[in-house]
């Protein structure tokens, strides 16, 4: 057990490294000095006054982690969903207009305009589903290509026929005051983050204990496998979207709610919370205790970089390059270990 | 040329795979190597052939000690192997896969493709061998594409030939026939190494037979020293299985009714087939891999759907259902391939074992599994049909093939439908666990069951059926009851389509 433990283990500190080796060699070709910039990454990442920063980097993380269960829904069922950018999109969006123009008490209008953009979501999902299904389309393919319409679409939305012209920006007008997600108690949180964290655990409830998730996870692991057993793999891969397309367009909802207040162009786009969901899904192999770890991982190197920018003067960038290292090495991680799986489930020698 | 491996010891991980085995292998002489899957017969050949490094032990040829670093160095040294599956390029001809990789050269680097095609043209007649060097690979028999894989050895002068279950893909006579060509080898003073599970074959052709088990060397004789008997139980490390029993029962109504079914999948169609299937009775489908089975069985366990024709499962017409309404008409399906059709091996034993059955009461409460009955019933699978696991949590990787593939047997027989079917139920498994697995089919059979058995092991099809019928080509080439089953005769039709083409 120890030796396979630290087997494992081996390959991460070299991983680790290598990262900060590069890290290194990047902070010595802008000019950085190397103590300040790391403290103030630190800072920005996890500190400030009243740990404003830490807060801002649990709010973005809340939203990393959103997109990252969204994929993770369809990925542990074998189904490669990575349109839920669009799906974010469009959860956001509806859920800002139902905001800005449904009438009403506050947290019922809240409440409603949370469950149109699960709506919003899941249904721009099933379309990618529906092109799969009836028109051949591969998932991967469809889902990618509805991002574009989907943003093109808030984009027209929030520019001309629901635009708050007066603010001089793209951007709906703010939604009542009364929808706003309150802060939890004592910090500069909203309660967005609960609503993640009760998503994370029904995704572990789910794999683990429903029916449903069963079955999805033995189309995932193998497909001919769910096929020749006669799971209803068509039912599975549209409820299965659907579940995956809901949370995304949950986690625009709470973007508006808790962060925005309003649905401004790029907003949801711009940030790439859908991509680095993605990525912070295959870090971690998939397995959903690890998925909040790492979505906060990537929250904090971007807020971070943006603080390193600020105190230490190293450019944004270098953060991001190196995110980009690491989503290599993860990519390298992955085609790995799928060789090492193949090797040991031969079944002679 | 002599060979000879001293002590090597391989392994993998905490598994020892090949444990101080020493052979030699000497010019003119057949050596057959046999053994059980995971015996290390093959891992001894790819060290010698230096696919795989030892983690001790030398290898020496004519008492010259190499260490091969790729197995180019083995073949610039005079080795060859054929390996179980071919590596061949189907849209290049005969000759340009042959001279791949050791073309003779003009100046500025074309291809002199008259001299590799006088080259070939002597090796091949030397050797007794027939074969139209411009054919495209696509275009040719299994057997066919064997020799060109022989002759692409041969081309690279190598003197001692590996080759790695040469049967396996063979009908008999296709068998007879490389066999004169492997003794013609031997004439000519070429070292032969012959893997293999065919005792019978191993009587008929070598000169010395090596016995391994569990990575060991159990006896390495002259043919002359040894029987079948002693050989087989040095395979199996004990007595042989009694052999299999059935009792006489008239088979009853018929569960399986196929009529004219076509079926396309993988651009090959298959087609149109009819038979039936009676309860009490096993129906044996013989055929070469690759003529049809895999189209016409997924047709009729409902993977895809029939071009043409109809099946009918206990007179309910199901051929356009699909396979969850296939199954519930009272049908079992043991496919061929446990690792990504039989299992999911990357999730647990008790997983594997309820799939089909989690929306019965027994295993689901409200939307949640109840993942107790899982266990618990895959603690009854693994008694019952001897599953040898580190316990029903285990991932199914963690098997051995033979318990993997008894693991989905008892899945699908504990169903008891009315039909089973099943496709090389027993390809790649140990002895024992085969004897197991064909016990269990000749109950059910017993026990008023129909049995549909497609598979492309002959002797497995002949011992098993009460009825037989050979596939070739996508279509039933003939059929034969139990008592006038002849393995020759059968042979005869498995290649009724290759045989006018054949060239040797």
């Amino acid at each position: 057990m120890d030796t396979a433990f630290m087997r494992r283990l081996g390959p991460w500190v070299a991983v680790l490294a290598w990262i900060f080796g590069i890290l290194l060699v990047l902070m010595l070709v802008v000019h950085a000095h190397f103590g300040e910039a790391l403290s103030g990454f630190f800072n920005s990442a996890f500190g400030g006054r009243n740990l404003a920063y830490l807060m801002a980097t649990l709010s973005r993380t809340t939203l990393i982690v959103g997109m990252a269960l969204s994929s993770m829904f369809s990925f542990r069922a074998g189904l490669f969903n990575i349109g839920g950018e669009g799906q974010l999109v469009a959860g956001g969006m509806v859920a800002a207009l139902v905001g800005v123009y449904l009438p009403g008490w506050g947290p019922l209008v809240l409440v409603c305009g949370i469950l149109a953009g699960m709506a919003a979501g899941a249904a721009w999902a099933l379309l990618a589903g529906v092109m799969q299904s009836y028109l051949g389309v591969p998932l991967l393919i469809g889902s990618l290509l509805l991002n574009y319409p989907a943003a093109y679409i808030a984009s027209y939305l929030v520019g001309h026929p629901f635009r708050d012209v007066a603010s001089g920006l793209p951007q709906t007008f703010q939604v009542q005051a009364g929808t706003w997600l309150p802060f939890i108690p004592g910090t500069r949180l909203d309660v967005g983050i609960v609503a993640i964290i009760v998503v994370a655990v029904g995704a572990v409830i789910y794999a683990n204990n429903t029916v449903a998730g069963y079955r999805a996870r033995m189309n995932g692991l193998a497909p001919e496998f769910a096929r020749a057993s006669g799971l209803p793999v068509r039912p599975l891969l549209f409820q299965t979207l659907a579940i995956s397309g809901a949370v995304a367009g949950l986690v625009g909802g709470l973007a508006v709610f808790g962060v925005s207040h309003r649905f401004t162009d790029g907003m949801l786009v711009e940030p790439l919370y859908a991509w680095t969901g993605i990525i912070a899904v295959l870090l971690v192999g998939m397995v959903p205790w690890a998925v909040p770890i790492s979505g906060f991982f990537f929250a904090a190197v971007e807020t971070g970089a943006a603080g390193m920018e600020r105190t230490a003067n190293v450019p944004q960038q270098v953060a991001l390059i190196m995110q980009a290292v690491i989503i290599l090495f993860v990519a390298g991680r992955i085609s790995g270990a799928s060789l090492v799986r193949e090797a040991e489930d031969g079944d002679g020698l | 040329m002599q060979a000879e491996l001293s002590d090597i010891t391989v392994r993998f991980g905490a598994l020892t795979a090949v444990d101080h085995v020493s052979l030699r292998f000497s010019a003119g002489e057949i050596h057959a190597v046999v053994g059980e899957n995971g015996a290390g017969k093959s891992t001894v050949m790819n060290v010698l052939f230096g696919l795989v490094r030892p983690a001790a032990g030398s290898i020496s040829l004519d008492g010259r000690a190499h260490v091969w670093r790729t197995p180019q160095d083995a073949i610039a040294h005079g080795l060859g192997m054929v390996h179980q599956h071919f590596m061949l390029q189907d849209s290049m001809t005969v000759l340009e896969n042959i001279v791949l990789g050791a073309e003779p050269l003009r100046p500025f680097g074309f291809v002199d493709f008259g001299a590799a095609r006088r080259r070939l043209a002597e090796i091949a007649s030397a050797y007794g061998i027939g074969v139209d060097v411009a054919r495209r690979v696509a275009d040719l028999s299994v057997s066919e594409r064997q020799i060109v894989e022989i002759l692409k050895v041969l081309y690279r002068e190598a003197e001692l030939l590996i080759l790695d279950e040469p049967t396996a893909v063979l009908t008999p006579q296709e068998t007879g026939r490389l066999f004169g060509i492997l003794r013609n080898f031997r004439q000519s003073g070429k070292a032969i190494v012959l893997i293999t599970h065919k005792l019978d074959e191993v009587m008929q052709i070598a000169d010395r037979v090596s016995v391994m088990r569990g990575g060991k060397l159990i006896a390495s004789t002259t043919l002359g020293e040894t029987s079948k008997t002693e050989i087989a139980r040095g395979i199996i490390g004990g007595e042989l299985p009694a052999a299999l029993k059935r009792a006489d029962t008239a088979p009853g109504e018929v569960v399986l009714a196929v009529e004219g079914l076509e079926a396309r999948g993988r651009g090959r169609a298959a087609g149109p087939v009819s038979l039936s299937v009676r309860r009490g009775e096993i129906v044996g489908i013989a055929g070469i891999s690759g003529n049809g089975q895999s189209q016409l069985i997924e047709a009729l366990v409902g993977m895809r759907a029939p071009l043409a024709g109809r099946v009918v499962v206990l007179g309910r017409d199901v051929t356009s259902a699909d396979v969850a309404r296939h199954r519930a008409a009272g049908l079992s399906y043991i496919p061929a391939d446990r690792q990504r059709v039989g299992l999911a091996l990357q999730a647990r034993i008790s997983e594997n074992a309820a799939i089909g059955r989690e929306t019965s009461p027994a295993f689901r409460r409200g939307p949640f599994l109840r993942r107790d009955a899982m266990v618990r019933f895959a603690r009854q699978l693994i008694e019952r049909y001897a599953i040898k696991a580190a316990g029903p949590n285990a991932r199914s990787a963690s098997l051995s093939g033979g318990n993997k593939q008894k693991l989905v047997v008892g899945r699908e027989l504990s169903r008891d439908t009315p039909l089973v079917i099943a496709e090389n139920p027993t390809w790649g498994v140990d002895i024992g666990a085969i004897d197991f697995i064909h016990r269990e089919l000749i109950r059910m059979r017993d026990s008023g069951h129909a049995v549909l058995l497609i598979s492309t092991e002959l002797d497995e099809v002949i011992a098993l059926s009460d009825r037989i019928f050979v596939l070739a080509d996508g279509r039933i080439a003939g059929e034969f009851s139990a008592a006038t089953a002849d393995r020759l005769a059968i042979g005869a039709l498995m290649t009724s389509r290759d045989q006018p083409r054949q060239a040797a």
